[in-house]
């Protein structure tokens, strides 16, 4: 049995996790999506004699070190020991797709290129020759169509015979000078199996991840010092490259004149991007998001706390031995990620994947960055900020699309006052139930109102320099609907494998601490906070329990309080509960993904002033409400 | 590298280009001394020009040699030739020491398609370097110069937002503009899109 390594690079929005969906089967689909995961994504398929693994990389314009997405799929090129790669290449606009796949060659990566949405371009007037785009380029071409899986088993043959391809295609000579610095550098390199142009060329291009093939220090430091006095060869270098992409592009193409497409895509975006329009239309997207996900998410939440609820009584009536009691709280916290959480976190990713592939999402981003900037952050952070609504874990991982590691952590300081599906559960069944709709409502506006002054002070502290919008907007298409739930499940993986396991111990420790009665240890001690909260002491236990398993807090609040809790509790104090448990880092889960983003000393400041901030806000908001 | 095809196409005008320059009839043998490629290239590139009526090679009895001038069609070939090789060359000089930019007007005449000529000539025959794009209100235009340093440089190329591209102005929002180039929508936030320098241009078929 023969193995191959195969990459897949194309740009964002080319149909590449379509054609993965095609290559492998919709069983083991993973893959990456613009702007939220920057991760390669292995899947692995079995074709004759031969195992093909396929290699997913996030999707790039160009081969660079410069974004994160850039990065990852430059190293996955360079260190994954790859047999080849697929370059997928948008029809409707060669020129540019050209221009990687200029750079593959100049790597001597064997390559077949997967021409798709052809159909596309013949309708806008585009025709390719692939013939002769096959021979000037020197590399099969392949049209494809991961829809309707036209071609896929021609590209599958062209992988098979990949080995054999020769490592060498269309070459871009560059102007003297530049030919002349090529051959300088690859002088001075270490042995490796890049080619030398390949490294001579990105050393040139100021690519800094290629500075470790040089020979030595020495050498890059005049690499370094020579760069600066001819600071415009990186720009001759790319006007070559584009030039010669749009030479071959004009060269394989004919264009014959359409009649004008209809402008009705144009006519909606002047719409969605309009500067009241715009915003206003994407706060009524997510309202309505929002909406349906209330509604749909507590109808499925009630037959799965029916079931859940009937599964747990069954061991009510066991034998109350410690270890029972113990595995039952874990078992509720299992419980309330699968009745509470799952619906709803479930849902929302797969409502925002609906948005993201019909191509909204990308036009809320640049009404959303107005905003976002003023607070100091990049638009790009809307979409972690958005998945922060449904679980906070997931969406400190997604955090890695920002460019720089401040951003990032700019971007996930806030969502302290991001409710995620549990605080919202918090806000809408313990406030809004027992205090009204109106409570609910303004716990949300307080949060909103610490956010900002939160947002604004760390803006200060902080000071991240971020970057400036830059954003191609797909055209609008009609939603994959395999593909949408593939994506709502990798953005549900962590949540399932991380959340989900810890909300089970959370529960067992939870467990364990009742039976030792460790729990009412910390109410004397800790009446400071409630007393500044003007809460019964008790609440403390939900407060600080809630750390562990933020499902359980409503739960808890109830079991300290009895079912009568809008007796027990002035609409005031219900409204303080809501605040002082929604503000903060949530649970020991999110600071578990903090550490392993930003390291221990960033993730505990972060929590710990967080919940501190929370703390003071929603004594302060109180006191200051009841003045009036 | 270069495939034959390619090759015979580049001496083909370079053939045309000298002749039209010297605007006289030249001995074969001068030729193949101008053009520095194989004599292969040059007589195949001869005989296809021959064949397609814009050259034609004569015998001088006098001096025993053969040589070579451009016919009537030939003449307007070698003129048009002659006119992209100034405008790239003009292009060029702008932006390298004019040493390297014959050598880069050399390489490119042969490579860059008659769209970009087009582009290019409209470039430099306007003075200015055009306006910010943030700045600029008509509808359509044509970017003159990008003013990066090269890491945002590369990005804006390889999204395919390059020096003489087409763009229309789709929208304007608060922060930044919606443009159109070659299909594709993007938005550009106003610290890039106040370094994208655009003149107005407006194409007839577009």
């Amino acid at each position: 049995m023969k193995n191959l390594k195969i990459l897949l690079i194309g740009q964002p929005n080319v149909g590449k996790s379509s054609l993965l969906n095609a290559l492998v089967g919709p069983r083991v689909t993973v893959s990456n999506y613009p702007g939220t995961t920057v991760e390669i994504t292995k899947a692995k398929k079995k074709i004759n004699n031969t195992e093909i693994e396929f290699v997913d990389t996030p999707g790039i314009y160009s081969i660079s070190d410069r974004s994160e997405e850039e990065k990852v799929t430059e190293k996955a090129l360079f260190e994954e020991n790859e047999d080849g790669a697929i370059t997928i290449v948008d029809a409707t606009s060669l020129e540019r797709s050209f221009y990687m796949i200029l750079q593959i060659l100049e790597a001597r990566v064997p390559t077949v290129l997967a021409l798709n949405f052809a159909e596309d371009a013949e309708k806008k007037g585009i025709k390719i020759n692939c013939k002769k785009l096959e021979k000037l380029l020197g590399v099969p071409v392949v049209l494809i169509n991961p829809i309707t899986k036209t071609g896929i088993d021609k590209l599958v043959d062209a992988i098979l015979k990949i080995k054999k391809a020769t490592r060498q295609g269309f070459e871009v000579e560059y102007n003297d000078h530049i030919e002349g610095a090529i051959n300088k550098i690859s002088s001075q390199i270490k042995k490796t199996f890049i080619p030398k142009r390949f490294i001579a060329l990105r050393v040139l291009e100021g690519d800094e991840d290629f500075y470790k093939y040089l020979k030595d220090e020495k050498v890059i430091r005049d690499a370094k010092k020579s760069l600066k006095d001819h600071s415009k060869v990186a720009e001759d270098i790319s006007i070559t490259r584009y030039g010669t992409a749009s030479f071959i592009a004009e060269k394989v193409t004919q264009i014959i004149p359409v009649e004008k497409e209809k402008k009705f895509e144009e006519k909606v975006d002047q719409i969605l991007l309009h500067k009241t329009w715009g915003p206003f239309t994407t706060i009524l997207f997510l309202l309505v998001v929002f909406g349906a996900l209330l509604y749909l998410g507590n109808s499925i939440q009630g037959i799965l706390m029916g079931l859940t609820e009937s599964f747990l009584s069954s061991f009510g009536t066991a034998e109350h031995s410690i270890i029972a009691m113990v595995l039952i709280q874990g078992l509720t916290g299992l419980a309330a990620g699968v009745s509470i959480a799952l619906p709803y976190v479930f849902l929302f990713y797969l409502l925002l994947g609906l948005l993201e592939d019909i191509g909204l999402l990308s036009r809320f981003i640049v009404n959303a960055e107005r905003f976002l900037k003023k607070i100091g952050l990049p638009g790009k952070s809307f979409i972690p900020l958005a998945l922060g609504f449904g679980c906070t874990a997931p969406a400190t991982r997604a955090t890695r699309v920002l460019s720089s590691k401040k951003e990032q952590f700019h971007t996930a300081s806030l969502f302290a006052f991001v409710p995620c599906s549990s605080r919202i559960a918090i806000i809408m069944g313990v406030v809004g139930f027992y205090g009204g709709i109106k409570l609910a409502f303004s716990v949300f506006v307080t949060l909103l109102i610490a956010g900002l002054i939160w947002a604004f002070g760390i803006k200060k502290v902080i000071h991240v320099k971020s970057e400036p919008l830059l954003l191609e907007l797909p055209p609008f298409r009609k939603p994959l609907v395999k593909n949408v739930l593939a994506k709502s499940w990798i953005r549900m993986r962590d949540f399932v494998y991380i959340v989900m396991p810890l909300l089970v111990i959370g529960g067992i420790a939870y467990g364990i601490l009742d039976i030792l009665g460790l729990v009412n240890i910390i109410v004397e001690p800790l009446s400071p906070i409630t007393t500044w909260l003007g809460l019964p002491a008790v609440i403390i236990i939900p407060l600080v329990f809630g750390f562990l398993q933020k499902d359980l807090t409503g739960a808890m609040l109830l079991s300290v309080l009895g079912s009568k809790i809008s007796l027990t509790l002035t609409s005031l104090q219900i409204y303080t509960f809501g605040v002082a448990s929604t503000i903060g880092i949530p649970c020991i889960i999110a600071l578990g993904i903090l550490i392993k983003e930003f390291g221990v000393k960033k993730a505990i400041t972060l929590t710990a002033s967080s919940i501190i901030y929370g703390l003071l806000f929603a004594g302060l908001a109180w006191r200051i409400i009841s003045i009036f | 590298m270069i495939k034959e095809p390619e090759v015979l196409k580049i001496v083909k005008e370079d053939i045309l280009e000298v002749l039209g320059r010297k605007s006289k009839k030249i001995p074969l043998k001068l030729m193949k001394l101008e053009i520095s490629v194989s004599q292969f290239f040059v007589s195949k590139a001869i005989n296809e020009l021959e064949r397609e009526d814009l050259i034609k090679l004569s015998l001088e009895e006098k001096y025993g040699k053969q040589y070579i001038q451009l016919t009537k069609r030939g003449q307007n070939r070698a003129k048009d030739i002659i006119k992209k090789h100034l405008i790239l060359e003009e292009y060029f000089k702008k932006r390298m020491s004019g040493k390297k930019a014959i050598k880069a007007t050399n390489i490119l005449e042969h490579y860059i398609s008659t769209e970009v000529v087009d582009v290019i000539k409209k470039l430099s025959t306007f003075k200015k370097k055009g306006i910010p794009l943030t700045r600029f209100k008509k509808e359509e235009g044509l970017i003159t110069n990008i003013n990066f340093s090269i890491g945002l440089f590369e990005r804006l190329i390889s999204m395919g937002i390059y020096p003489g591209g087409k763009i229309r102005i789709i929208n304007r929002v608060p922060n930044g503009v919606i443009i159109k180039i070659k299909n594709k929508k993007f938005v550009l936030d106003k610290d890039i899109a106040k370094e994208i320098k655009v003149l107005e241009y407006k194409n007839p078929t577009l």
